[in-house]
Protein backbone atom coordinates (compact mmCIF):
# COMPACT_ATOMS: atom_id res chain seq x y z
CA UNK A 1 0.00 0.00 0.00
CA UNK A 2 1.15 3.50 -1.09
CA UNK A 3 1.70 6.21 1.69
CA UNK A 4 -0.95 8.28 -0.24
CA UNK A 5 -3.32 5.35 -0.10
CA UNK A 6 -2.36 4.89 3.47
CA UNK A 7 -2.48 8.73 4.46
CA UNK A 8 -6.06 8.65 2.92
CA UNK A 9 -7.40 5.87 5.04
CA UNK A 10 -5.78 7.68 8.09
CA UNK A 11 -8.18 10.70 7.12
CA UNK A 12 -11.36 8.78 6.66
CA UNK A 13 -11.04 6.94 9.67
CA UNK A 14 -10.87 10.29 11.37
CA UNK A 15 -14.16 11.65 9.85
CA UNK A 16 -15.46 8.20 10.55
CA UNK A 17 -14.54 8.66 14.26
CA UNK A 18 -14.52 12.36 14.91
CA UNK A 19 -18.92 13.08 14.96
CA UNK A 20 -18.97 10.50 17.70
CA UNK A 21 -16.69 12.47 19.79
CA UNK A 22 -18.87 15.28 19.43
CA UNK A 23 -21.83 14.38 22.04
CA UNK A 24 -18.85 13.20 24.41
CA UNK A 25 -17.48 16.49 24.15
CA UNK A 26 -20.22 18.34 24.62
CA UNK A 27 -22.12 15.83 27.34
CA UNK A 28 -19.32 17.17 29.93
CA UNK A 29 -20.27 21.15 29.13
CA UNK A 30 -20.99 22.84 32.30
CA UNK A 31 -23.63 25.31 30.62
CA UNK A 32 -27.66 24.73 30.61
CA UNK A 33 -27.17 25.01 26.57
CA UNK A 34 -25.27 22.85 23.66
CA UNK A 35 -22.26 24.98 22.76
CA UNK A 36 -19.08 24.02 21.12
CA UNK A 37 -16.75 24.05 22.13
CA UNK A 38 -17.77 23.00 25.48
CA UNK A 39 -17.11 25.02 28.65
CA UNK A 40 -16.07 23.46 31.80
CA UNK A 41 -16.46 20.15 33.17
CA UNK A 42 -19.53 18.46 35.06
CA UNK A 43 -20.71 15.25 34.99
CA UNK A 44 -24.27 16.51 36.41
CA UNK A 45 -26.18 15.93 32.77
CA UNK A 46 -25.31 11.93 33.18
CA UNK A 47 -27.53 11.68 36.79
CA UNK A 48 -29.70 14.09 35.38
CA UNK A 49 -30.98 11.92 32.13
CA UNK A 50 -30.13 9.00 34.10
CA UNK A 51 -33.04 9.94 36.77
CA UNK A 52 -35.38 10.85 33.73
CA UNK A 53 -38.07 8.52 34.38
CA UNK A 54 -38.92 8.68 30.77
CA UNK A 55 -35.44 7.07 30.17
CA UNK A 56 -35.33 4.33 32.40
CA UNK A 57 -39.19 3.44 30.73
CA UNK A 58 -37.71 3.26 27.41
CA UNK A 59 -34.76 1.90 28.10
CA UNK A 60 -36.71 -0.84 30.01
CA UNK A 61 -39.33 -1.32 27.23
CA UNK A 62 -36.25 -1.67 24.76
CA UNK A 63 -34.31 -4.22 26.90
CA UNK A 64 -37.58 -6.49 27.21
CA UNK A 65 -38.24 -5.97 23.49
CA UNK A 66 -34.85 -6.84 22.77
CA UNK A 67 -34.57 -10.18 24.72
CA UNK A 68 -38.28 -11.18 23.74
CA UNK A 69 -36.96 -10.97 20.09
CA UNK A 70 -33.70 -12.36 20.39
CA UNK A 71 -35.59 -15.62 22.67
CA UNK A 72 -38.39 -15.89 19.89
CA UNK A 73 -35.91 -15.65 16.82
CA UNK A 74 -33.40 -18.50 18.18
CA UNK A 75 -36.78 -20.42 18.27
CA UNK A 76 -37.97 -20.27 15.05
CA UNK A 77 -34.05 -20.13 13.55
CA UNK A 78 -32.23 -22.89 15.29
CA UNK A 79 -34.42 -25.84 13.86
CA UNK A 80 -35.10 -23.76 10.87
CA UNK A 81 -31.08 -23.59 10.04
CA UNK A 82 -30.56 -27.13 10.85
CA UNK A 83 -33.68 -28.20 8.67
CA UNK A 84 -32.15 -26.03 6.11
CA UNK A 85 -28.34 -26.95 6.43
CA UNK A 86 -28.92 -30.82 7.62
CA UNK A 87 -32.23 -32.14 5.98
CA UNK A 88 -33.17 -32.63 1.84
CA UNK A 89 -35.64 -29.90 2.31
CA UNK A 90 -38.44 -29.18 -0.45
CA UNK A 91 -37.96 -25.51 -2.34
CA UNK A 92 -34.37 -24.92 0.09
CA UNK A 93 -33.84 -22.49 -2.42
CA UNK A 94 -37.28 -20.58 -1.96
CA UNK A 95 -37.32 -21.17 1.87
CA UNK A 96 -33.75 -19.22 2.16
CA UNK A 97 -34.96 -16.68 -0.26
CA UNK A 98 -37.67 -16.06 2.34
CA UNK A 99 -35.94 -16.28 5.45
CA UNK A 100 -33.56 -13.71 3.99
CA UNK A 101 -36.13 -11.31 2.39
CA UNK A 102 -36.96 -9.24 5.52
CA UNK A 103 -33.41 -7.39 4.82
CA UNK A 104 -34.25 -6.62 1.18
CA UNK A 105 -37.74 -5.18 1.82
CA UNK A 106 -37.30 -2.05 3.04
CA UNK A 107 -37.57 -2.13 7.26
CA UNK A 108 -40.09 1.05 7.38
CA UNK A 109 -41.89 -0.91 4.86
CA UNK A 110 -42.39 -3.91 6.63
CA UNK A 111 -43.20 -1.55 9.25
CA UNK A 112 -46.13 -0.42 7.80
CA UNK A 113 -47.47 -3.55 6.42
CA UNK A 114 -47.39 -4.98 9.55
CA UNK A 115 -49.29 -1.74 11.54
CA UNK A 116 -51.80 -2.04 8.59
CA UNK A 117 -52.15 -5.84 9.30
CA UNK A 118 -52.23 -5.69 12.83
CA UNK A 119 -55.23 -2.49 13.08
CA UNK A 120 -57.29 -4.89 10.87
CA UNK A 121 -56.85 -7.33 13.90
CA UNK A 122 -57.72 -4.80 16.48
CA UNK A 123 -54.43 -3.18 17.14
CA UNK A 124 -54.22 -4.55 21.15
CA UNK A 125 -51.31 -5.79 22.30
CA UNK A 126 -48.54 -3.00 21.63
CA UNK A 127 -45.62 -5.17 22.97
CA UNK A 128 -46.37 -8.70 21.18
CA UNK A 129 -46.86 -6.33 18.03
CA UNK A 130 -43.64 -4.85 18.74
CA UNK A 131 -42.26 -8.19 19.40
CA UNK A 132 -43.77 -9.54 16.47
CA UNK A 133 -41.91 -7.16 14.05
CA UNK A 134 -38.91 -7.63 16.06
CA UNK A 135 -38.54 -11.21 15.21
CA UNK A 136 -38.87 -11.03 11.68
CA UNK A 137 -35.73 -8.54 11.28
CA UNK A 138 -34.25 -10.77 13.43
CA UNK A 139 -34.72 -13.91 12.29
CA UNK A 140 -32.35 -13.65 9.24
CA UNK A 141 -28.98 -12.87 11.37
CA UNK A 142 -29.78 -16.22 13.77
CA UNK A 143 -30.67 -18.30 10.56
CA UNK A 144 -27.10 -17.48 8.84
CA UNK A 145 -25.07 -17.19 11.73
CA UNK A 146 -26.23 -20.74 13.27
CA UNK A 147 -26.16 -22.04 9.60
CA UNK A 148 -22.51 -21.38 9.20
CA UNK A 149 -21.49 -22.83 12.52
CA UNK A 150 -23.47 -25.88 11.05
CA UNK A 151 -21.51 -25.66 8.18
CA UNK A 152 -18.03 -25.74 9.69
CA UNK A 153 -19.38 -28.50 12.36
CA UNK A 154 -18.05 -32.08 11.11
CA UNK A 155 -21.49 -34.23 10.82
CA UNK A 156 -19.84 -37.27 11.48
CA UNK A 157 -20.27 -36.49 15.18
CA UNK A 158 -23.80 -36.25 14.56
CA UNK A 159 -23.75 -39.63 12.42
CA UNK A 160 -21.51 -41.41 15.17
CA UNK A 161 -23.95 -40.66 17.73
CA UNK A 162 -26.58 -42.13 16.18
CA UNK A 163 -25.05 -45.19 14.86
CA UNK A 164 -24.37 -45.74 18.92
CA UNK A 165 -27.88 -45.51 19.52
CA UNK A 166 -28.42 -42.58 20.39
CA UNK A 167 -32.20 -40.47 19.08
CA UNK A 168 -32.52 -37.44 17.54
CA UNK A 169 -32.66 -35.56 20.28
CA UNK A 170 -30.38 -36.78 22.10
CA UNK A 171 -27.81 -36.55 19.38
CA UNK A 172 -29.00 -32.26 18.93
CA UNK A 173 -28.53 -31.78 22.78
CA UNK A 174 -25.09 -33.98 23.29
CA UNK A 175 -23.50 -33.45 20.44
CA UNK A 176 -24.52 -30.61 17.41
CA UNK A 177 -26.06 -27.98 19.88
CA UNK A 178 -22.28 -27.78 21.34
CA UNK A 179 -21.11 -27.56 17.93
CA UNK A 180 -23.23 -25.01 16.94
CA UNK A 181 -23.03 -23.00 20.28
CA UNK A 182 -20.53 -19.91 18.94
CA UNK A 183 -23.39 -19.78 15.86
CA UNK A 184 -26.11 -19.62 18.25
CA UNK A 185 -24.45 -16.78 20.77
CA UNK A 186 -23.29 -14.58 17.89
CA UNK A 187 -27.05 -14.84 16.27
CA UNK A 188 -28.65 -14.11 20.06
CA UNK A 189 -26.60 -11.24 20.14
CA UNK A 190 -27.05 -9.77 16.51
CA UNK A 191 -30.57 -9.95 16.88
CA UNK A 192 -30.69 -8.24 20.56
CA UNK A 193 -28.79 -5.46 18.91
CA UNK A 194 -30.74 -5.26 15.87
CA UNK A 195 -33.65 -4.88 17.57
CA UNK A 196 -32.19 -2.45 20.48
CA UNK A 197 -31.39 -0.90 17.87
CA UNK A 198 -34.21 -0.87 15.62
CA UNK A 199 -36.22 2.64 14.58
CA UNK A 200 -38.00 1.84 11.52
CA UNK A 201 -39.87 -0.90 12.70
CA UNK A 202 -40.73 0.46 16.31
CA UNK A 203 -41.79 3.65 14.83
CA UNK A 204 -45.14 2.45 13.13
CA UNK A 205 -45.91 0.26 15.81
CA UNK A 206 -45.04 1.52 19.13
CA UNK A 207 -47.66 3.68 21.64
CA UNK A 208 -46.61 5.95 24.64
CA UNK A 209 -46.64 3.37 27.12
CA UNK A 210 -44.14 1.13 24.83
CA UNK A 211 -42.34 3.46 23.67
CA UNK A 212 -38.55 2.14 22.70
CA UNK A 213 -35.17 4.25 23.58
CA UNK A 214 -34.22 5.10 19.78
CA UNK A 215 -37.69 6.62 19.32
CA UNK A 216 -37.71 8.41 22.49
CA UNK A 217 -34.02 9.85 21.83
CA UNK A 218 -35.49 10.84 18.14
CA UNK A 219 -38.24 13.01 20.53
CA UNK A 220 -35.72 14.43 22.60
CA UNK A 221 -33.47 15.68 20.63
CA UNK A 222 -35.99 18.24 19.44
CA UNK A 223 -37.29 19.02 23.02
CA UNK A 224 -34.22 19.46 25.00
CA UNK A 225 -31.71 21.44 24.31
CA UNK A 226 -29.45 20.97 27.71
CA UNK A 227 -26.03 18.91 26.93
CA UNK A 228 -28.18 15.63 28.89
CA UNK A 229 -29.22 14.33 25.88
CA UNK A 230 -25.63 14.32 24.43
CA UNK A 231 -24.63 12.21 28.21
CA UNK A 232 -27.29 9.84 26.98
CA UNK A 233 -25.87 9.59 23.48
CA UNK A 234 -22.73 8.92 25.69
CA UNK A 235 -23.62 6.19 27.35
CA UNK A 236 -25.05 4.42 24.24
CA UNK A 237 -21.66 4.74 22.47
CA UNK A 238 -19.77 3.42 25.31
CA UNK A 239 -22.37 0.54 25.35
CA UNK A 240 -21.03 -0.16 21.82
CA UNK A 241 -17.74 -0.14 22.85
CA UNK A 242 -18.39 -3.08 25.08
CA UNK A 243 -20.44 -5.10 22.77
CA UNK A 244 -17.28 -4.78 20.40
CA UNK A 245 -15.00 -6.14 22.80
CA UNK A 246 -17.46 -8.39 23.87
CA UNK A 247 -17.83 -10.03 20.09
CA UNK A 248 -13.82 -9.55 19.65
CA UNK A 249 -13.11 -12.01 22.72
CA UNK A 250 -15.69 -14.13 21.31
CA UNK A 251 -14.87 -14.36 17.78
CA UNK A 252 -11.33 -14.59 19.52
CA UNK A 253 -12.39 -17.59 21.45
CA UNK A 254 -13.58 -19.19 18.15
CA UNK A 255 -10.55 -18.34 16.05
CA UNK A 256 -8.56 -20.08 18.37
CA UNK A 257 -10.45 -23.35 18.78
CA UNK A 258 -10.35 -23.63 15.03
CA UNK A 259 -6.65 -22.86 14.83
CA UNK A 260 -6.19 -25.43 17.43
CA UNK B 1 -40.03 -48.87 5.45
CA UNK B 2 -40.04 -45.23 4.41
CA UNK B 3 -37.09 -44.81 2.20
CA UNK B 4 -34.32 -42.61 4.02
CA UNK B 5 -34.39 -39.65 2.02
CA UNK B 6 -38.37 -39.33 2.70
CA UNK B 7 -38.02 -39.43 6.10
CA UNK B 8 -35.22 -36.73 6.05
CA UNK B 9 -36.74 -34.33 4.12
CA UNK B 10 -40.19 -35.23 6.43
CA UNK B 11 -38.21 -34.35 8.83
CA UNK B 12 -36.34 -31.29 7.64
CA UNK B 13 -39.86 -29.75 6.43
CA UNK B 14 -40.83 -30.06 10.39
CA UNK B 15 -37.89 -28.02 11.40
CA UNK B 16 -38.19 -25.13 8.86
CA UNK B 17 -41.81 -24.67 9.34
CA UNK B 18 -41.91 -22.77 12.11
CA UNK B 19 -40.16 -20.38 10.48
CA UNK B 20 -41.81 -20.30 7.42
CA UNK B 21 -45.04 -20.07 8.74
CA UNK B 22 -44.44 -17.73 10.95
CA UNK B 23 -43.25 -15.49 7.97
CA UNK B 24 -45.35 -16.19 6.11
CA UNK B 25 -48.25 -14.93 8.49
CA UNK B 26 -46.10 -11.55 10.01
CA UNK B 27 -43.88 -10.47 6.84
CA UNK B 28 -45.31 -11.84 3.69
CA UNK B 29 -49.33 -11.50 3.87
CA UNK B 30 -48.53 -7.87 5.68
CA UNK B 31 -46.29 -6.73 2.63
CA UNK B 32 -48.64 -8.19 0.15
CA UNK B 33 -52.11 -6.58 1.79
CA UNK B 34 -50.15 -3.59 1.73
CA UNK B 35 -49.43 -3.50 -1.67
CA UNK B 36 -53.39 -4.72 -2.33
CA UNK B 37 -54.67 -2.09 -0.13
CA UNK B 38 -52.33 0.40 -2.24
CA UNK B 39 -55.51 -0.19 -5.56
CA UNK B 40 -58.01 -0.68 -4.25
CA UNK B 41 -58.74 1.98 -2.02
CA UNK B 42 -58.30 5.79 -2.25
CA UNK B 43 -59.18 9.04 0.01
CA UNK B 44 -61.76 11.76 -1.42
CA UNK B 45 -62.02 14.57 0.25
CA UNK B 46 -61.46 12.75 3.61
CA UNK B 47 -63.38 9.86 2.87
CA UNK B 48 -62.34 6.35 2.13
CA UNK B 49 -63.48 4.55 -1.44
CA UNK B 50 -63.01 1.45 -1.99
CA UNK B 51 -62.87 -0.13 -5.65
CA UNK B 52 -59.96 -0.77 -7.93
CA UNK B 53 -58.22 2.23 -8.39
CA UNK B 54 -54.71 3.60 -9.76
CA UNK B 55 -55.38 6.65 -8.55
CA UNK B 56 -52.92 6.90 -5.83
CA UNK B 57 -49.96 6.15 -8.53
CA UNK B 58 -50.81 9.00 -10.82
CA UNK B 59 -51.29 10.71 -7.96
CA UNK B 60 -47.87 10.15 -6.92
CA UNK B 61 -46.40 10.94 -10.30
CA UNK B 62 -48.66 13.80 -10.93
CA UNK B 63 -48.71 16.14 -8.20
CA UNK B 64 -45.23 18.02 -8.24
CA UNK B 65 -44.63 18.16 -4.48
CA UNK B 66 -44.96 13.99 -4.41
CA UNK B 67 -42.73 13.70 -8.06
CA UNK B 68 -40.15 15.81 -6.71
CA UNK B 69 -39.63 13.99 -3.80
CA UNK B 70 -39.07 10.80 -5.48
CA UNK B 71 -36.83 11.96 -7.50
CA UNK B 72 -34.74 13.34 -4.45
CA UNK B 73 -34.90 10.05 -3.03
CA UNK B 74 -33.41 8.35 -6.35
CA UNK B 75 -30.61 11.01 -6.57
CA UNK B 76 -29.71 11.05 -2.85
CA UNK B 77 -29.54 7.16 -2.92
CA UNK B 78 -27.25 7.42 -6.33
CA UNK B 79 -25.40 10.06 -4.75
CA UNK B 80 -24.82 8.48 -1.26
CA UNK B 81 -23.64 5.31 -3.62
CA UNK B 82 -21.05 6.71 -5.40
CA UNK B 83 -19.94 8.83 -2.65
CA UNK B 84 -19.58 5.62 -0.55
CA UNK B 85 -17.82 4.12 -3.05
CA UNK B 86 -14.96 6.63 -3.72
CA UNK B 87 -14.11 6.90 0.08
CA UNK B 88 -14.53 2.80 0.65
CA UNK B 89 -12.00 1.88 -1.84
CA UNK B 90 -8.77 3.05 0.06
CA UNK B 91 -10.49 1.62 2.90
CA UNK B 92 -11.25 -2.10 1.52
CA UNK B 93 -7.80 -2.37 0.02
CA UNK B 94 -6.42 -1.83 3.40
CA UNK B 95 -8.20 -4.27 4.88
CA UNK B 96 -7.64 -6.95 2.29
CA UNK B 97 -4.25 -6.45 3.09
CA UNK B 98 -4.52 -7.76 6.49
CA UNK B 99 -1.99 -6.85 9.26
CA UNK B 100 -2.43 -4.71 12.19
CA UNK B 101 -3.50 -1.99 9.90
CA UNK B 102 -6.44 -4.12 7.94
CA UNK B 103 -7.89 -5.00 11.85
CA UNK B 104 -7.88 -1.29 12.68
CA UNK B 105 -9.28 -0.05 9.95
CA UNK B 106 -12.06 -3.20 9.85
CA UNK B 107 -12.98 -2.43 13.47
CA UNK B 108 -13.31 1.20 12.89
CA UNK B 109 -15.24 0.90 9.70
CA UNK B 110 -17.47 -1.40 11.84
CA UNK B 111 -17.79 -0.04 15.26
CA UNK B 112 -20.33 3.04 14.15
CA UNK B 113 -22.61 0.17 13.38
CA UNK B 114 -23.31 -0.68 16.78
CA UNK B 115 -23.82 3.27 17.56
CA UNK B 116 -27.50 4.17 17.09
CA UNK B 117 -28.73 6.04 13.91
CA UNK B 118 -30.39 8.93 15.63
CA UNK B 119 -27.09 9.10 17.76
CA UNK B 120 -24.84 8.95 14.70
CA UNK B 121 -27.48 11.56 12.61
CA UNK B 122 -27.61 14.05 16.35
CA UNK B 123 -23.59 14.02 16.07
CA UNK B 124 -23.75 15.41 12.33
CA UNK B 125 -26.67 17.67 13.15
CA UNK B 126 -24.58 18.92 16.24
CA UNK B 127 -21.48 19.21 13.67
CA UNK B 128 -23.11 21.02 11.12
CA UNK B 129 -25.17 23.51 12.81
CA UNK B 130 -24.60 27.14 12.78
CA UNK B 131 -22.90 27.03 15.84
CA UNK B 132 -21.93 23.77 15.31
CA UNK B 133 -18.24 22.27 15.35
CA UNK B 134 -17.63 22.02 11.92
CA UNK B 135 -18.18 26.57 11.63
CA UNK B 136 -16.46 26.66 14.93
CA UNK B 137 -13.10 25.45 13.29
CA UNK B 138 -13.76 26.67 9.58
CA UNK B 139 -13.94 30.29 11.28
CA UNK B 140 -11.04 29.82 13.86
CA UNK B 141 -8.77 28.23 11.38
CA UNK B 142 -9.56 31.93 9.33
CA UNK B 143 -11.07 29.61 6.40
CA UNK B 144 -14.25 30.87 6.20
CA UNK B 145 -15.84 34.08 7.72
CA UNK B 146 -19.47 33.67 8.51
CA UNK B 147 -19.87 29.77 6.89
CA UNK B 148 -23.23 29.34 5.76
CA UNK B 149 -25.25 26.25 7.64
CA UNK B 150 -24.91 22.94 6.38
CA UNK B 151 -27.96 21.57 9.04
CA UNK B 152 -31.00 21.16 7.08
CA UNK B 153 -29.83 20.64 3.54
CA UNK B 154 -29.19 18.18 1.07
CA UNK B 155 -25.73 18.12 1.30
CA UNK B 156 -26.49 17.25 4.98
CA UNK B 157 -28.63 14.15 4.43
CA UNK B 158 -25.91 13.27 2.09
CA UNK B 159 -22.80 13.61 4.48
CA UNK B 160 -24.51 11.94 7.18
CA UNK B 161 -26.09 8.57 4.59
CA UNK B 162 -22.65 8.21 3.51
CA UNK B 163 -21.20 7.99 7.13
CA UNK B 164 -24.11 5.78 8.27
CA UNK B 165 -23.79 3.37 5.68
CA UNK B 166 -20.52 3.14 4.53
CA UNK B 167 -19.41 0.13 6.65
CA UNK B 168 -22.24 -1.36 4.31
CA UNK B 169 -20.02 -0.95 0.80
CA UNK B 170 -16.91 -1.62 2.70
CA UNK B 171 -16.85 -5.13 3.76
CA UNK B 172 -18.37 -6.59 0.50
CA UNK B 173 -15.66 -5.05 -1.48
CA UNK B 174 -13.14 -5.91 1.09
CA UNK B 175 -14.07 -9.43 0.92
CA UNK B 176 -13.91 -8.94 -3.03
CA UNK B 177 -10.39 -7.68 -3.20
CA UNK B 178 -9.67 -9.63 -0.76
CA UNK B 179 -10.23 -12.75 -3.08
CA UNK B 180 -7.88 -11.53 -5.77
CA UNK B 181 -5.01 -13.58 -6.11
CA UNK B 182 -2.02 -10.99 -4.74
CA UNK B 183 -0.22 -12.56 -8.33
CA UNK B 184 -2.10 -10.80 -10.91
CA UNK B 185 -1.14 -7.28 -9.22
CA UNK B 186 2.48 -8.89 -9.19
CA UNK B 187 2.44 -9.86 -12.65
CA UNK B 188 0.88 -6.76 -13.69
CA UNK B 189 3.73 -4.66 -12.08
CA UNK B 190 5.76 -6.89 -12.90
CA UNK B 191 4.71 -5.74 -16.73
CA UNK B 192 5.58 -2.46 -16.10
CA UNK B 193 2.66 -1.10 -14.99
CA UNK B 194 2.63 1.63 -12.14
CA UNK B 195 -0.21 1.59 -8.98
CA UNK B 196 -2.72 3.94 -10.87
CA UNK B 197 -3.19 1.15 -13.78
CA UNK B 198 -2.57 -1.78 -11.42
CA UNK B 199 -6.02 -0.39 -9.73
CA UNK B 200 -7.68 0.34 -12.65
CA UNK B 201 -6.86 -2.74 -14.92
CA UNK B 202 -6.50 -5.79 -11.84
CA UNK B 203 -8.47 -4.33 -8.77
CA UNK B 204 -11.46 -2.23 -10.01
CA UNK B 205 -12.56 -4.91 -13.02
CA UNK B 206 -11.99 -7.88 -10.63
CA UNK B 207 -14.00 -5.76 -7.59
CA UNK B 208 -17.02 -5.21 -9.43
CA UNK B 209 -18.96 -7.97 -8.04
CA UNK B 210 -18.30 -6.24 -4.61
CA UNK B 211 -18.64 -2.74 -5.63
CA UNK B 212 -22.40 -4.19 -7.48
CA UNK B 213 -23.82 -5.48 -3.90
CA UNK B 214 -22.02 -2.45 -1.79
CA UNK B 215 -24.04 -0.02 -4.19
CA UNK B 216 -26.97 -1.57 -3.63
CA UNK B 217 -27.34 -1.99 -0.32
CA UNK B 218 -26.28 1.87 0.25
CA UNK B 219 -28.40 2.89 -2.47
CA UNK B 220 -31.51 1.23 -0.59
CA UNK B 221 -30.84 1.83 2.83
CA UNK B 222 -30.26 5.92 1.84
CA UNK B 223 -33.21 5.75 -0.17
CA UNK B 224 -35.60 3.58 2.24
CA UNK B 225 -34.32 5.81 5.20
CA UNK B 226 -36.00 7.66 7.80
CA UNK B 227 -34.00 8.98 11.06
CA UNK B 228 -31.22 10.78 8.92
CA UNK B 229 -32.92 12.86 6.46
CA UNK B 230 -35.34 13.72 9.61
CA UNK B 231 -33.01 14.84 11.46
CA UNK B 232 -30.58 16.20 9.05
CA UNK B 233 -32.72 17.50 6.34
CA UNK B 234 -35.42 18.61 8.44
CA UNK B 235 -39.09 19.39 6.55
CA UNK B 236 -37.63 21.10 4.14
CA UNK B 237 -35.49 18.33 1.89
CA UNK B 238 -37.82 15.76 2.73
CA UNK B 239 -37.30 11.61 1.00
CA UNK B 240 -40.01 9.32 0.18
CA UNK B 241 -39.39 7.84 3.70
CA UNK B 242 -41.00 11.16 5.56
CA UNK B 243 -43.65 11.69 3.02
CA UNK B 244 -44.94 8.15 3.62
CA UNK B 245 -44.85 8.64 7.60
CA UNK B 246 -46.77 11.85 7.04
CA UNK B 247 -49.17 10.58 4.89
CA UNK B 248 -50.12 7.46 7.05
CA UNK B 249 -49.95 9.08 10.43
CA UNK B 250 -50.69 12.77 10.65
CA UNK B 251 -53.07 13.00 7.29
CA UNK B 252 -54.36 9.30 7.63
CA UNK B 253 -54.41 8.97 3.79
CA UNK B 254 -53.22 5.13 4.51
CA UNK B 255 -54.04 3.92 0.71
CA UNK B 256 -51.42 6.80 -0.30
CA UNK B 257 -49.08 5.93 1.92
CA UNK B 258 -49.41 2.36 0.98
CA UNK B 259 -49.19 3.40 -2.84
CA UNK B 260 -45.61 5.32 -1.89
CA UNK B 261 -44.60 2.10 -0.25
CA UNK B 262 -45.18 -0.02 -2.90
CA UNK B 263 -43.06 2.34 -4.93
CA UNK B 264 -40.62 2.23 -2.42
CA UNK B 265 -40.15 -1.69 -2.82
CA UNK B 266 -39.94 -1.33 -6.51
CA UNK B 267 -37.35 1.10 -6.65
CA UNK B 268 -35.64 -0.82 -4.04
CA UNK B 269 -35.63 -4.58 -5.75
CA UNK B 270 -35.24 -2.74 -9.13
CA UNK B 271 -31.69 -0.60 -8.32
CA UNK B 272 -30.54 -4.25 -7.00
CA UNK B 273 -31.82 -6.14 -9.90
CA UNK B 274 -29.83 -3.61 -12.31
CA UNK B 275 -27.01 -3.56 -10.18
CA UNK B 276 -25.93 -7.67 -9.59
CA UNK B 277 -27.31 -8.21 -13.29
CA UNK B 278 -24.94 -5.09 -14.90
CA UNK B 279 -22.32 -6.73 -12.64
CA UNK B 280 -22.49 -10.17 -13.86
CA UNK B 281 -22.57 -8.92 -17.14
CA UNK B 282 -19.51 -7.18 -17.07
CA UNK B 283 -17.85 -9.93 -15.39
CA UNK B 284 -18.77 -12.27 -17.96
CA UNK B 285 -17.59 -9.95 -20.42
CA UNK B 286 -13.83 -9.15 -19.10
CA UNK B 287 -13.57 -12.97 -18.28
CA UNK B 288 -14.39 -13.88 -21.66
CA UNK B 289 -12.01 -11.18 -23.12
CA UNK B 290 -9.31 -13.06 -21.14
CA UNK B 291 -9.49 -16.41 -22.54
CA UNK B 292 -8.01 -14.69 -26.09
Amino acid sequence: MSNLTRAAVLVILFVIVAPLAVPVMMSVSDTPFMTFPPQGFTLRWYWKVLAEPEVQQSLWVSIRLAAAAAIGSLILGIPCAIGLVRYRVPGRNAILGLVLSPLIVPLLVTGLALLQFFSLAGNRWTFFQLAMGHIVICLPYVVRNVSNSLLLANPDLESAARIMGADRWTTFRRVTWHQIRPGITSGAIFAFIVSFDDFPISMWLADAREFPLPLFLEVAIQRFFDPSIAALSTLMILLALVMIGVMEALLGIKVRRFAG
Amino acid sequence: MMSRARADSLSGALLVLPAIGFLLVFFLAPNLLLVGYSVIARMEAGVMQYGLTFDNYVRAFSVDLYWLVLVRTVRMGLMAALVSAAIAYPLAIAIAQGGLFGRVVTLVVVTPLLVNVVIRSYAWSQLLSRQGALNWALTNLGIAENPPQLLYTEWAVLIASVHVFLPFIVLPLAAAIGAIAPEIGQAARMAGANRVRVFLRVILPLSVPGLAVGLSLVFSLTAAAYVTPQILGGNFSPLIGTLIHQQVLALNDWPFGAALASLLIVLVLSINLVFLRGAERLTRRWTAGAGN
